[in-house]
């Protein structure tokens, strides 16, 4: 059960946090 | 805060992998041999699918790229690889997780395993080399190079099960193995994940656009192609 837990918060940070940055990268860049 | 479409359709990426989890931990029954932990499954493989979907448009923006020298291609490939590294990277730790439960390790050195960790290494260097390089018709020609060539190990990781007796199972969607609710979990999350990757691969291709922009105002004569005539005067 640990591993599992510990394999999707993995996933979730992961291509959450890419998914975000990504925005703000997008909107940073769409300000300028 | 104004939303635009690159939030919208992301927000909407994130809904459909939250229904996904549901889907994932609330409908798909729990294996009778492995337990919760085989739930890992369904994003795993799922990810691997998101990634030889990213790596194909590194290949086809490559050899676009390199029949019309079109940079919209090169962005495209671009964009592509860091998606692909990405799903890569959630696909071999979630892969490590599962195996350190069912197998004892987190890692073997068989085929399927090996094969996936020198495709992340192929486009991981891809990004370097795109990183690092002067931007130009070069650092594109280059970088389609390496997209191309590298795409080989797609077909080597998804065949070699197959191929060489690994530790790694088999395919088991293609064989019929799952159960119906199991089955229909992995086709939803799979839709689900390829969404995802597709909205972040746009997103991603929006970014190498502005930032191509940008290169052309501060250092015109760096990404200009080479082979670009002298405009009359």
């Amino acid at each position: 059960m640990t591993y599992l837990v510990i394999a999707y918060a993995f996933a979730l940070v992961l291509l959450g946090g890419f998914l975000i940055w990504s925005l703000r990268t997008l909107r940073g860049l769409d300000r300028r | 805060m104004r939303l635009n479409k690159y939030d919208r359709a992301a927000a909407g990426a994130v809904a459909l992998m939250l229904l996904a989890l549901a889907a994932i931990f609330f409908y798909a029954p729990t294996d009778w041999l492995q337990g919760p932990v085989q739930r890992i499954f369904y994003l795993h493989v799922s990810s691997a699918i998101a990634a030889y979907g990213a790596f194909t448009v590194v290949l086809l923006g490559g050899v676009v790229f390199l029949r019309n020298e079109s940079y919209a291609a090169d962005r495209w490939a671009r964009a592509g690889a860091m998606v692909g590294v990405i799903f890569t990277t959630v696909t071999l730790v979630m892969g490590s997780l599962w195996a350190k439960q069912v197998w004892g390790q987190f890692w073997v050195w068989d085929a399927r395993l090996t094969s996936t960790l020198v495709l992340w290494i192929i486009y991981a260097g891809y990004m370097l080399v795109r990183r690092f390089a002067e931007p130009g018709r070069q650092a594109a020609r280059i970088g389609a190079l390496v997209g191309i060539f590298g795409f080989v190990d797609v077909p080597v990781v998804h065949f070699s099960v197959t191929w060489w007796v690994t530790q790694h199972p088999g395919t088991i969607v293609e064989n019929d193995a799952l159960p119906p609710e199991m089955l229909a979990t992995f086709l939803f999350t799979m839709l689900c994940t390829i969404v995802f990757a597709a909205v972040l691969v746009v997103i991603r291709y929006q970014i190498e656009t502005l930032r191509d922009a940008k290169q052309v105002l501060v250092q015109p004569a760096k990404v200009v192609p080479a082979h670009q005539p002298e405009p009359v005067r």
